[in-house]
């Protein structure tokens, strides 16, 4: 076995520019699979870490709005009614609006959430969804014209930092930050502004509306059966379903998952694409070199190789190219994935996109470059071998 | 016999066209004989001497190399045959040139399983034999014509064959290295081996005690030996 490997290494080593030439192609398929399937896989992760945070006991009532129209014909007083809807436990009402706010000198477009911080609290369960605080407090029932913001709001919106006791004018008025939530890595979370509904709503007019409605069932309760009688209360109250919807984490990652297959086949095409694109590149040299290699093979058979000693060598010389191509494309879509992830959360946010490489992935890879190498050099050593010695040599 | 033919026929194929190489060849060289074949080009002497080193099997007829007919061999068996029984020098050298020139006359030992450093150690008494004990290292391509058919020569030897076959061995060498290849190889002869070596050099087909002409794939005559 060592003696194949040295014989393979010497071989590979006299013909530097056609192994490079095959490892590059090696190199490039791999390289481009291994990156290719972590930000597949990494954009499930991503999402399916996102919507997992939302909870598996909510419901999520939102307007269905007509396209150009931003008023929602959701109120109060359907928050109200579908908290005594059998098996809801808490409603929490949220109006959001991105708004114009002001630091200093500076003003900027930002989105600005307004609830009802104990509903929020009963709904969310305190420190639930990833909100946790990093200085200040959250905000009380009765707050009036102050504001906790996201991290982000906090050191990235404004060329200076915002911090508790600064003043934000949103819409002209002027609030007070008494907090600061930490870093949660979903952008959506991160850059918002958080304050109190009814103050929110009464600077923007909008009177008893609210653009979402989230509800939390009773323990134990069966939430299939919660959403229906949801649905129903509030078809009742508007006089038809067209104007709403009322769906469950399961249903959001079902409408989700649909948009995200379109992504998976975008992703999972281009990693076929580049995994064809490395098989022929092993292949098309594996052909050449043993083509070319016809009158060693004369040689070896001459001087009393058996067909199987001469396979033997030429798939050592494949197996080797596949594992050392591989590894460098392994290593290579490696850092490939890790610089997508930096550019990915400076420019898309952070945690919108983390690839991953799993080990399963780098095995997949390595296994992939091994086997297409050995097969490519298969067929042309099977072609070569049975040519007689004779013909061989005369090449 | 260690070498007999009978009615040997070979036929190349070029597509439709057939070509006879060799019409009917009967043939006996005695264990540890000394043969020369002789005859112009393309008379069948390279045809004639692959078959006998079976590199290749007969259109017709029966090749026995020691008492084996090839033509019933398999490709696994016919590649035992040569490692074991033949030591073939041909007139292109045929080195591997990514290999030394002891990793050369290593090879045909490596495929019969003889361990690493016992087939470097003979390795290297073999090209001390054939003089290039100053030349371990190097690559035929840094070797001289006469030095790489030494090399050739050498690894002929390796598995200690009966039969030594020289196809041409000087016609790619200049007179003095021819004559110090055709000593060389007639010095093994002394050793026991039977030599057959195919020369277009009329001199060193003289030298040989068994001398075979052949013309259009068929023996012309043959000197040196009564044949019955
Ligand atoms: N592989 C082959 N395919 C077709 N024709 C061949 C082949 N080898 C030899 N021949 C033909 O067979 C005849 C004998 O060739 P060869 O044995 O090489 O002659 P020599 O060695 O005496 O010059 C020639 O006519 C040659 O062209
Ligand atoms: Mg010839």
């Amino acid at each position: 076995m060592l003696d194949y490997l040295s014989f393979s290494v010497k071989n590979l080593s006299h013909h530097k520019v056609r192994s490079f030439l095959t490892l590059l192609g090696v190199i490039i398929g791999i390289m481009a699979v291994v990156s290719m399937i972590s930000i597949g896989s990494g954009m499930k992760a991503s999402l399916k870490e996102q919507l997992e945070q939302l909870g598996s006991d909510k419901i999520f009532i939102i307007p269905r709005l007509a396209y150009g129209t931003a008023a929602t014909t959701l109120t109060d007083e359907d928050a109200d009614a579908i908290e005594r809807v059998a098996g809801v436990a808490f409603v929490s009402p949220l109006y959001s609006v991105a708004g114009d706010v002001g630091f200093r000198n500076e003003r900027k477009i930002v989105k600005i959430y307004g609830i009802d911080p104990e509903k929020a609290e009963a709904t969310f369960g305190g420190g639930a969804s990833g909100y946790r605080l990093l200085k200040g407090r959250w905000l009380q029932r009765g707050d009036r014209y102050k504001v906790v913001i996201g991290y982000g709001v906090a050191s990235d919106v404004f060329s200076r930092d915002v911090n508790v006791g600064n003043t934000l004018k949103i819409h002209g008025v002027n609030f007070d930050v008494v907090g600061v939530f930490k870093k949660t890595g979903d952008r959506e979370k991160d850059y918002t502004i958080y304050t109190n509904l009814d103050t929110i709503r009464e600077i923007f007019g909008a009177g008893d509306k609210v653009t979402m409605i989230i509800a939390r069932i009773d323990k134990g309760a069966d939430i299939d059966q919660v959403r229906l009688r949801v649905e129903r209360r509030l078809e009742k109250r508007k006089g038809s379903k067209e104007n709403f919807f009322v769906m469950t984490q399961k249903e959001i990652i079902e409408r989700v998952g649909e948009a995200y297959r379109v992504v998976q086949v975008v992703f999972g095409g281009l990693a076929a694409v580049s995994l064809i694109v490395g098989a022929i590149g092993i292949a098309n040299t594996m052909i050449m070199n043993v083509t070319e290699r016809t009158r060693e093979i004369g040689i070896l058979k001459a001087t009393g190789a058996s067909n199987a000693q001469v396979m033997k060598i030429f798939l050592t010389d494949a197996a080797i190219l596949g594992l050392v191509g591989g590894g460098i494309g392994v290593a290579l879509g490696y850092l490939i994935s890790l610089a997508i992830n930096t550019a990915a959360a400076r420019y898309l946010g952070e945690g919108v996109l983390t690839t991953s490489v799993s080990f399963e992935l780098v095995l997949f890879a390595l296994t992939f470059s091994l086997v297409i190498g050995v097969a490519a050099g298969l067929y042309p050593a099977y072609r070569a071998l049975r040519l007689n010695p004779v013909e061989a040599l005369r090449a | 016999m260690v070498i007999k033919l009978e009615n040997v026929v070979k036929i190349y194929r070029l597509g439709k066209v057939e070509v006879p190489a060799l019409r009917g060849i009967n043939l006996e060289i005695p264990r540890g004989e000394y043969a020369s074949l002789m005859g112009p080009s393309g008379s069948g002497k390279s045809t004639l001497m692959n078959l006998i080193g079976a590199l290749d099997r007969p259109t017709s007829g029966k090749v026995y190399i020691d008492g084996t007919d090839i033509a019933r061999l398999n490709d696994d068996q016919l590649a035992l045959l040569r490692r074991k029984k033949i030591g073939f020098v041909f007139q292109q050298f045929n080195l591997i040139n990514k290999l030394t020139a002891l990793e050369n006359v290593a090879l045909p030992m490596w495929f019969s399983g003889i361990s690493r450093s016992r087939r470097m150690r003979r390795a290297k008494e073999l090209l001390e034999l054939v003089g290039l004990g100053g030349r371990l290292h190097h690559k035929p391509s840094e070797l001289s014509g006469g030095e790489r058919q030494r090399v050739a020569i050498a690894r002929a030897l390796a598995n200690d064959p009966e039969i030594i076959l020289a196809d041409e061995p000087t016609g790619n060498l200049d007179t003095v290295s021819g004559l110090a290849v055709i000593e060389l190889l007639e010095e093994l002869n002394k050793l026991g081996k039977t030599l057959v070596v195919v020369t277009h050099d009329v001199e060193f087909g003289k030298r040989a005690r068994m001398r075979v002409k052949l013309r259009d794939g068929m023996i012309q005559d043959i000197e040196g030996i009564n044949h019955a």
